[in-house]
């Protein structure tokens, strides 16, 4: 039997298949219009619910990355803090005290001036004076950490999630059938 | 821009993190899309380039009296569920699935009537009709016998079979050849003793 035959007629035909074509082609499809009722109603796209849902993701997504971004940033502030305490009690010949990383409390309590009433203030920035005298140097720190390949990645990233804050939004004006702007906004920002 | 656009993309997991390519979408795309967003004159065209499909899928399970009407509530079906199909893509094995579903829902139902013609005693005439041969191919397992369906009296090639079942072309060539070998023991016809290596 000649398989390439049945496959896909191509080589020698098959006497036995080329007669089942013919007897059993007579039974072929006839094309006959498809009669649509008029009460018939299509359903546009994607259920509402699961772009909403990726956009959910989308949005999740975008938060964790601006929160990992933050994190970054606020890591090398108490570092630097703690490196220049060390080196006023030094030069104060006094006993340097045990600074946790992340307690901003007892750091600020090493700076000379600080009253308990100011703490609370305090808490939410840090000694100015001790920021101003180590601005320079904490600028520096922060930005040699990074390689200006890091730095042009890091705004790539940031690009890219304004650009899909922009994409989100345009789905979700068509998903709810509003209609769409012709401008982006904060354009001046995705460049 | 075009990194950061292909970054953006790949975040809203539209597209890989690749150069952007420009590619040809498959017609069945371009017109499921279109029908999707309200044009349903384009779903006539579907239903064009599908039906021999379905008909041949319903033909292999249902009495062909009934076979008709049922394409035609298959599209219905299939217009109405539009929506639920994720892959444009995949709209003729998708469809080929509603076909099979709802021959089984006909067969549970009517299940005396199919017992009936199976139950016909077939001479082993040289001239057998159409009817005769196609309740021969109904007797053969579901596999075989879909497929010999679709390539006898739809006239489709196997790698068509393949293209528009969702089959791999491999699955589908064992099958025409099994379903090909058993139909002819069902016929009586003697295949040739395959050829011996001369020495």
């Amino acid at each position: 039997m000649n398989d390439n035959y049945l496959w896909d007629r191509s080589g020698e035909p098959d006497l036995d298949v080329q007669k089942l074509e013919e007897i059993l082609g007579t039974l072929r499809y006839q094309p006959r219009p498809l009669e649509i009722p008029n009460d018939v109603r299509l359903r546009a796209g994607r259920p509402f619910f699961t772009k909403l849902a990726i956009a959910a993701a989308i949005g999740l997504v975008a938060i964790a990355s601006g929160l990992w971004v933050n994190f970054n940033r606020h890591r090398t502030v108490p570092a630097v803090a703690t490196t220049r305490d060390s080196q006023i009690d030094q030069k104060r010949n006094a006993p340097a005290p045990q600074i946790a990383p992340n307690d901003n409390a007892s750091q600020l309590a090493v700076v000379k001036g600080t009253t308990p009433t100011n703490i609370q203030k305090r808490h939410r920035e840090p000694a100015r004076t001790l920021v101003a005298q180590n601005k320079s140097r904490d600028t520096a720190i922060r930005q040699s950490t990074l390689t200006p390949q890091e730095l042009a990645e890091k705004e790539q990233v940031l690009l890219a999630l304004r650009l899909v804050s922009a994409k989100l939004n345009l789905a979700q004006r068509k998903s709810q059938g509003l209609p769409q702007p012709n401008i982006i906004r904060n354009q001046h920002k995705i460049g | 821009m075009l990194e950061a656009e292909a970054t953006a993309n790949m975040l809203l997991m539209t597209q890989p993190f690749s150069a952007p390519k420009i590619e040809e979408q498959p017609v069945e795309v371009m017109l499921v899309k279109a029908v999707l967003d309200g044009e349903r004159d384009r779903f006539a065209r579907l239903y064009e380039m599908y039906a021999p499909l379905v008909h041949g899928i319903l033909l292999a399970r249902v009495p062909r009296d009934e076979v008709d009407d049922l394409v035609q509530d298959i599209f219905l079906h299939a217009l109405k569920k539009l929506h639920t199909l994720r892959d444009p893509r995949a709209f003729a094995p998708w469809i080929a699935m509603i076909a099979r579903n709802r021959a089984m829902d006909f067969y549970r139902s009517s299940r005396e009537t199919v017992e009936v013609t199976e139950q016909m005693a077939i001479a082993r005439s040289p001239n057998r009709t159409a009817k005769e041969i196609l309740d021969l191919i109904r007797q053969l397992p579901d596999a075989y016998r879909e497929t010999l369906v679709l390539r006898f009296v739809e006239g489709m090639t196997g790698p068509e079979i393949a293209a528009r079942t969702g089959l791999t072309p491999a699955s589908v060539r064992v099958n025409l050849h099994r379903g090909m070998k058993l139909l002819r023991e069902r016929m009586g016809i003697v295949s040739e003793p395959p050829a011996v290596a001369g020495g």
